[in-house]
């Protein structure tokens, strides 16, 4: 025997009261992780999408607040395709949309020449001719969603459009969105003119310092700025404050997990003052008393955290199949997300363990043998 | 320092003969200097300015009546509890924190309770195994330490039973065990009889004075029982918190011998 084993006893003597603690934990943990993970899978799915696009860089009104609320004059395009290095440009205006049925949908709407259209990934149909208005490109998951195959009528911020083609993206963004020409978009949402960012290809011959001169040159146009597809979600206020709030909901979820640990293991070593002294009387000195009282806590806790990791994977696997949401964003658990939050859960766990074993210890084997 | 009153009343009994205090620069095992224990901010006074040395190889027995002091003055005897006044000594070094003693009793004192005092989850070897914890010894050893010393007190049979399944005799050989299992120099028994019936208060009375004589234990023993209190050598009585008589027998047995007077 030792101390873990004698922790482990212990834990059993109480069950009822040590699986509620554990599911207490468990369910803090992989709340905590679902929200995170959650938060970081619409982050990284977004940049997902923007990758799959091919973009080198991508422009955006200097100070937006978020990838939504830039807006740039449209012949800011030309300028910036005249930039040396750039091999092409294409402006883009991004929005959710609201379609029938109250529902938002994300648009994006491409110039009809935009070199965007030719890498649309076209599982059926086709995209739209030069000058064709009012017609549509669903991603797979948009079409699913809506209900819609080629040659339906799609309602869009009050317009009618009509589906010409469905595009089988990979990424899970760019498979919920609906491709429209840039005018109707502009018009519809009295944007004339104006897109949300520009997408640039740069000639890739050059290297890094041609990327990063033809980024000085964007800039130069005045109240720009030029990011990597990496870069661009960085300073997104709207991710930001996602996160911010996942972590805010997690902190407090743990917390309340490390607060059962910390009941459970008061009430267990109130009850068992008198053992305590026992320990105390054949000469256990309080940093083991202290120790054997924190194990207990951290197998609690331990418990709790695999069980919230395979909560927040058991999620994972359910999360696709939930509809309006599973369409939309991926939600994938993964080592960056768990780690910190178990270390964050087990230390949380230590300390609250620290009060009810200082509390223990505190009193001289006597009086805690009078104890009942 | 016994008073004169004190001295007097002592020397009245004609089987007995004044044991004269210790000096102070006696090697005592263990020795109470004006130790007082008061509780309650001083409201209660359990024990008063009690002065009290004990040899190594004494066996002493500490009676008195109930609330007289005795188990205050058994706690102060083994560190459970603290002075409130006074000092305790061992081996002429005073102990003074609660490491010092918790350090004593992981080394060199034993205690046995009347309540038995043991982990109910437990089995019997896993709570004698539990004070030998600290000792550097690996799991091994101290399951083959705690078998040996279950097999001393009759319980090798009884080794993996929980200790709730057995009778209060075998739990006290058990709580007897855990008391020795270190050889500690010093081994108090707190009534240790005291909730067992005649025909098993009598097996671990034998036990304790069979174990205390082969492996030259010093013995203090707090009872109220009188005829288990006069089977040691040297009586300590106490009333209202004060020792009111400290005598040994006036052919006083070598240790060895207690098995022989059973």
């Amino acid at each position: 025997m030792n101390l873990v084993g004698l922790a482990l006893r212990n834990l059993r003597r109480r069950p009822i009261r040590t699986c509620l603690s554990i599911l207490g934990v468990g369910l803090a943990v992989g709340s905590a992780l679902a929200l995170i993970a959650l938060s970081r899978s619409i982050k990284d799915s977004t940049q997902e999408g923007m990758n799959e696009m091919g973009d080198d860089l991508v422009v955006m009104q200097k100070g937006a607040s978020d990838i939504f609320g830039g807006f740039i004059p449209e012949q800011m395009v030309a300028r910036i395709a005249a930039i040396p290095g750039v091999v092409r440009a294409s402006g883009e205006l991004f929005m959710f949309a609201p379609s029938a049925g109250d529902r938002s949908v994300l648009t994006e709407g491409w110039p009809d020449t935009s070199y965007l259209w030719k890498k649309v990934p076209l599982r059926e149909g086709r995209v739209p001719s030069p000058g064709e208005r009012h017609v549509a490109v669903l991603g797979e998951a948009a079409a699913a969603s809506l209900g819609k195959k080629l040659g339906d009528e799609l309602e869009l911020l009050g317009e009618t459009f009509r589906v010409i083609g469905i595009a089988n993206y990979t990424t899970i963004v760019n498979r919920g969105i609906v491709l429209v020409p840039l005018i109707d978009l502009q018009e519809a949402s009295y944007r004339t003119r104006q897109v949300t960012m520009i997408h640039v290809n740069v000639d890739r011959s050059g290297g890094p310092a041609k990327l990063s001169r033809v980024r000085t040159s964007i800039e130069a146009l005045g109240n720009l700025t030029a990011s990597t597809t990496n870069e661009v979600l960085n300073n997104d206020r709207n991710f930001a404050i996602l996160e911010a709030v996942s972590l805010a909901v997690s902190i407090i979820a743990i917390a309340i997990g490390a607060l059962n640990v910390l009941t459970a293991l008061v009430m267990a070593t109130q009850e068992r003052t008198r053992e305590i002294g026992i320990f105390g009387a054949i000469g256990w000195s309080s940093p083991r008393i202290i120790t054997s009282i924190v194990i207990e806590g951290v197998l609690m806790c331990a418990i709790g955290c695999i069980l919230g990791a395979l909560l927040s994977f058991a999620v994972a696997l359910v999360f696709p199949n939930i509809p309006g949401i599973g369409d939309l964003i991926s939600f994938k658990p993964h080592v960056a997300v768990i780690a910190p939050i178990l270390v964050a859960a087990l230390a949380l766990c230590i300390v609250g363990s620290l009060l009810p074993a200082w509390r223990a210890v505190r009193l001289v084997p006597a009086d805690a043998l009078r104890r009942i | 320092m016994m008073n004169d009153s004190l001295s007097q009343q002592i020397a009245c009994r004609d089987h007995l003969r004044v044991v004269e205090p210790h000096s102070s620069d006696s090697r005592a095992l263990i020795s109470l200097r004006g130790v007082s224990r008061f509780y309650d901010g001083g409201t209660i006074t359990a024990l008063k300015n009690v002065d009290l040395e004990i040899e190594a190889g004494d066996c002493v027995a500490i009676v008195g009546a109930s609330g007289s002091g005795k188990s205050s003055l058994v706690n102060m005897l083994c560190g459970i509890d603290l002075p409130s006044a006074g000092i305790v000594l061992w081996e002429g070094r005073p102990q003074l924190t609660r490491q010092d003693w918790t350090n004593l009793r992981r080394l060199s004192i034993g205690i046995v309770f009347q309540e038995f005092n043991l982990i109910p989850t437990l089995t019997a070897l896993e709570n004698v195994e539990l004070a030998l914890f600290g000792r550097g010894l690996s799991a091994r050893r101290r399951r083959s330490r705690a078998a040996t010393v279950l097999e001393d007190v009759g319980l090798q049979h009884r080794t993996n039973n929980v200790v709730t399944k057995l009778s209060g005799g075998e739990r006290q050989r058990v709580a007897i065990a855990r008391a020795i299992v270190n050889e500690p120099k010093l081994l108090i028994g707190d009534e240790p009889t005291g909730n067992l019936d005649s025909n098993n208060a009598a097996k671990v009375a034998h036990l304790m004075f069979r174990l205390c004589a082969e492996q030259r234990m010093t013995l203090v023993l707090v009872t109220h029982d009188e005829k288990l209190a006069v089977r040691c050598p040297r009586r300590v009585r106490i009333r209202d918190g004060r020792i009111v008589e400290d005598a040994s027998k006036a052919v006083p047995s070598p240790p060895i011998q207690w098995q022989a007077a059973e």
